[in-house]
């Protein structure tokens, strides 16, 4: 073999702390090398032409470059090579940046350390095989799962792109959090009024099959071609047949079912329509609140049903869908206000979270747009508002700013003001966080033209005083402790991850953090992918965002799937696993492991049963190969041998080479 | 009847239905090995119960094409049901003899207690005490001073899959303390820990005889050890290649070693490396609350794949 090696200097990154010309030096007298230099910038123009030029002058078949993760060039240096005849897996990339220079000080050990990574690369190449990828056909067909803000605008966009599009909403109608909010920030608009055309587009568009009332049973498969299983929850009404004119809620005489869509803010019928713009504008029974699944009697909705849809015999139904890609647009959901106890969170009926609040203030809401405090009906005229409850505290396990409530908390105010003039509004805050466009200067109309009264200092206690609530908290920038009175509480509750989206993330094999939300790929370069080929995010699921950085996201995460899908044909990564038959035992451990289904069983000549890989499933974890105790299945790229020839060199000679 | 002639009968009435039946045979007193049964005439061989030393589980897998009749004492069905969990063996064709113990003798204990052991004629054990005779001499010697080392901590002493029960089951008497003598030798200090190691290595001659007489090894041909292709491991009699063998043996036995002590007592040099494949089966327990060989219904935790597992903190790792 005939081996080039690049040290890369980058710049100083490396250059600083490594001594880039020694290690090309040592690399010089390394097995099969017969070029080794140093480069300013190996990922440069002029540094890819040298690799191009070495390659062809001086023969080489095989290329290590010593610089940077190869998260960052790999891809490019593979096609550098390429682009030179060799086959792109001829490439080994040694890490002497962040391995090395980013993290040692002293040069002397620093060189040693990178010409040992050098060597190592040098020594698993030598064992490099030329691989091809195959290539496979793709379903242009998307999934999006989730039907808020921001799943209906990457379904639109998918569908207007041409792409046919599938959209599973957990709920009986689409809009999400959106929907439920009276006005939007910072134009005070009506939220239902921007996003009710969306909704209606999202419903009549021919491209998109919608499954309200359904979520994600299972998906397998891979980028290109998942098969993904929707369960249909019965809703006991045969929405082909029903009309949504809304008869059966009128008539429904059970009235006290919990209502969800206004956030538990009063009660609604068994059967119901959540609120008047819902798309799909079906009914639906809630069966733990209905007479005839809790009793066995009334029926009066099946009476009065002019087109007999309802059906109580209707069962969960499970359909199959083919796609390419997927879109998780889950969004979030506020974290129980029953964890917030020193505020009186489900202790006292008139300290309600900012979304029960949003609901009170819209006119389709449970009160239809009269402020009541919830215990005695009266107006408030006191509201007070607490900001990061839940939300950059350290003693709940909760280090992250949710985001958006400091620009809510704000518009409540105004919308306070404009529902009870005379009504004092406060809010508790720690740092005010309006950075949008705009932004600011509504958090000054609020304080300035509405004239909220904003204190600097955390609530310490919420407690009932005189049929009123005491709120107690510091104002840090008075030094002092204070006081007031409220009729009404609004906690700016945190955002968490969606309730099951834990689960989800399990069912789509994608990664999430500490508080559920899902993992994007790279946080700055790859914020809308997974790690997961084909699964891309979209809103809320990924971390607490507002409305126009959620439609900015179901936008780039569709662009990211018409990408994808512009491509007849994909290549699979021939980094994968290869079982050797002679050694199968056909014992199938590595089937049961597999977290990807790659692994089928199959009969050979002989009768015997073995075990193969399906390559196209197979995302190279490796599971199986640490798994199968005969060594039949090894990973390409990462064989027994390559790894065996970095360990070999490192441990053997470790004594002789010590710079100590 | 007696054990041997309940065995030797049910052995008679299923040969017919079988290719061959394993049992334990042979003319040496202290000592017998395996009997394959072919004919009625090999019954004549069968040895007595307390030399059952041996695991014929050893055999399964490669005579997994055949019909194959197996007696098991309760350490055995452990590896028969662990082969059969992961699908080496099929149960259609084996025909299970359950055998109740009560301990088999370790002849190397023998050996050490009685001088001229080597010349002994007969054995028998009864209630508690074992005779040997030898051609000047009748000794009698305490059972449990020469049990095997695993019969001492048994807790299976009645075989937990069979087709047959041979005579009837024995009560379970009291569990010792499972890994008292791994709470002692890792109670020792780090340095102590790692000369014991190298000594003992230092003293394995690489003859593989603990590898062939594990029940659950069904590489064989494809061992590591003898793999040049990848070469994992050089022809180098130093200590790391052998220590490194050790290791790599221990590693494919966790979760699916039965502590039968094969290894153990096939070793030539008498090493204690039972001792190894220990640590990793209390990690296993300790870990994933499972041992291997007792339920065809559970799965090996290493068969299996978990996204967070309930006693390995990942995050915090």
């Amino acid at each position: 073999m005939r081996i080039g090696v690049f040290v890369c200097h980058c710049g100083t990154n490396i250059a600083g702390t490594v001594d880039c010309a020694a290690v090309a030096a040592a690399a010089q007298q390394f097995p099969e090398v017969v070029l080794a230099v140093d480069t300013p910038y190996a990922c440069s123009e002029p540094g890819q032409r040298a690799i191009i030029e070495a390659i062809e002058q001086k023969g080489l078949n095989g290329v290590v470059v010593a610089s940077c993760t190869p998260r960052m060039h790999e891809a490019t240096f593979r096609r550098t090579v390429e682009r030179a005849g060799l086959n792109r897996y001829m490439f080994e990339m040694a890490n002497i940046r962040e391995h090395v220079s980013w993290v040692g000080r002293d040069k002397k050990l620093n060189t040693f350390k990178a010409t040992d990574l050098v060597r190592i690369a040098v020594e698993k190449l030598r064992y490099n095989r030329p691989l091809t990828a195959k290539s496979f056909a793709v379903n242009k067909r998307v999934l999006v799962i989730g039907a808020g803000v921001a799943g209906i605008q990457a379904a639109l966009d998918c569908a207007d792109g041409g792409l046919e599009t599938i959209v599973v909403e957990r709920t009986s109608t689409v809009g999400g959090k959106m929907a439920k909010l009276d006005k939007t920030f910072p134009t005070v608009d009506c939220s239902v009024c921007v996003l009710g055309p969306k909704m209606v587009d999202l419903a009549q568009h021919r491209k998109i099959k919608l499954y309200a009332m359904s979520e994600i049973a299972d998906l397998s498969g891979y980028v290109g071609n998942f098969e993904v299983s929707i369960r249909r929850k019965a809703t006991y009404v045969d929405w082909n047949k029903c009309t949504g004119c809304g008869l059966c809620a009128d008539k429904c005489p059970s009235r006290k079912a919990p209502d969800h869509f206004n956030e538990l803010v009063g009660r609604t019928t068994a059967i119901s329509i959540p609120f008047p713009q819902a798309i799909p504008k079906k009914a639906s029974i809630d069966a733990s609140s209905c007479l005839h699944f809790l009793k066995d009697r009334c029926g009066v909705c099946a009476k009065v049903c002019p087109v007999e849809a309802i059906d109580f015999e209707q069962q969960d139904e499970v359909v199959k869908e083919s796609v390419g890609a997927v879109v998780v647009a889950t969004g979030f959901d506020l974290l129980d206000i029953r964890r917030f106890g020193q505020y009186g969170g489900g202790r006292f009926p008139d300290v309600v979270t900012s979304l029960q609040y949003e609901r009170m203030l819209s006119a389709s809401g449970p009160t239809g747009g009269h402020l009541k405090c919830p215990s005695d009906g009266r107006e408030p005229k006191s509201v007070v508002f607490i900001s990061c409850v839940g939300s950059r505290d350290r003693s709940m396990d909760r280090a992250i700013c949710s985001g958006f409530c400091c620009m809510y908390t704000a518009k409540q105010a105004i919308l306070t003001k404009s529902h009870v003039p005379d009504c004092e509004t406060h809010v508790f805050y720690m740092d005010i966080r309006a950075p949008g466009k705009g932004y600011d200067e509504f958090i000054r109309r609020a304080q300035e033209e509405y004239r909220t009264n904003y204190v600097r200092g955390r609530v310490s206690s919420v407690y009932p005083k005189n049929g009123r609530l005491a709120v107690r908290g510091a104002d840090t920038l008075l030094g002092t402790q204070t006081e007031v009175m409220a009729d009404l509480v609004v906690l700016a509750v945190g955002a968490g991850a969606a309730e099951g989206s834990r689960d989800l993330a399990e069912k789509l094999r994608i990664s999430y953090d500490a508080y559920g939300f899902f993992m994007e790929s790279h946080p700055k370069l790859k914020p809308v992918e997974t790690n997961t080929a084909g699964v891309f995010l979209a809103g809320a699921c990924q971390g607490p965002k507002d409305i126009p950085a959620s439609v900015a996201m179901g936008s780039a995460a569709a662009g990211k799937v018409m990408a994808l899908f512009s491509k007849e044909r994909l290549e699979s990564d021939p980094q994968v696993a290869q079982v050797n038959a002679v050694r199968c035992v056909g014992c199938l451990k590595c089937l049961r492991t597999c977290p990807f289904g790659a692994i089928q069983e199959v009969q050979a000549r002989d009768g015997s049963t073995k075990a193969q890989v399906i390559e196209s499933v197979c995302q190279g974890c490796g599971v199986c190969t640490v798994t199968c105790t005969d060594r039949a299945i090894e990973l390409q790229h990462f064989t027994d041998n390559q790894l065996l020839a970095e360990v070999n060199y490192l441990c053997r000679s470790w004594m002789e080479k010590s710079p100590a | 009847m007696s054990t041997i002639d309940l065995l030797r009968e049910a052995i008679r009435a299923k040969l017919p239905d079988l290719d061959m039946v394993l049992a334990w045979g042979g003319d040496d007193p202290l000592r017998a090995s395996p009997l394959f049964i072919r004919t009625e005439s090999d019954l004549e061989n069968l040895a007595a119960p307390h030399l059952y030393v041996s695991n014929l589980a050893v055999n399964l897998y490669s005579l997994r094409s055949k019909k194959i009749g197996l007696v098991v004492k309760g350490c055995d069905s452990r590896s028969v049901i662990q082969l059969l969990k992961e699908g080496l063996i099929a149960r259609p064709s084996l025909y299970i003899f359950g055998l109740p113990c009560e301990g088999v003798v370790d002849a190397a204990k023998i050996n050490r207690e009685i001088p001229d052991a080597g010349r002994a004629t007969g054995l028998a054990v009864r209630s508690g005490r074992v005779m040997v005779q030898t051609p000047e001499n009748e000794h009698i010697l305490d059972l449990d001073a020469v049990l095997a080392d695993r019969c001492l901590r048994c807790r299976y002493p009645n075989p937990l899959i069979y087709d047959q029960l041979i005579g009837e089951a024995i009560p379970v008497g009291e569990i010792p303390d499972l890994y008292q003598d791994l709470d002692e030798f890792e109670a020792l200090s780090l340095d102590a820990r790692h000369d014991f190691w190298m000594e003992t290595m230092r003293r394995c001659v690489r003859c593989y005889a603990c590898r062939n007489a594990c029940p659950l090894c069904v590489c064989k041909a494809h061992c590591v050890a003898d793999s040049r292709e990848p070469h994992w491991l050089t022809l180098e009699t130093n200590v790391s290649q052998k220590w490194f063998f050790q290791v790599l043996h221990s590693m494919h036995l966790a979760g699916r070693c039965t502590e039968c002590g094969e290894c153990e007592r096939a070793c030539p040099m008498g090493l204690p490396i039972l001792l190894m494949r220990r640590k990793l089966n209390r990690e296993i327990r300790e870990l994933f609350g499972y041992e291997a060989g007792l339920d065809l219904m559970t799965t090996p935790p290493l068969s299996t794949f978990s996204i967070e597992e309930e006693n390995i903190a990942e995050r915090e790792l």
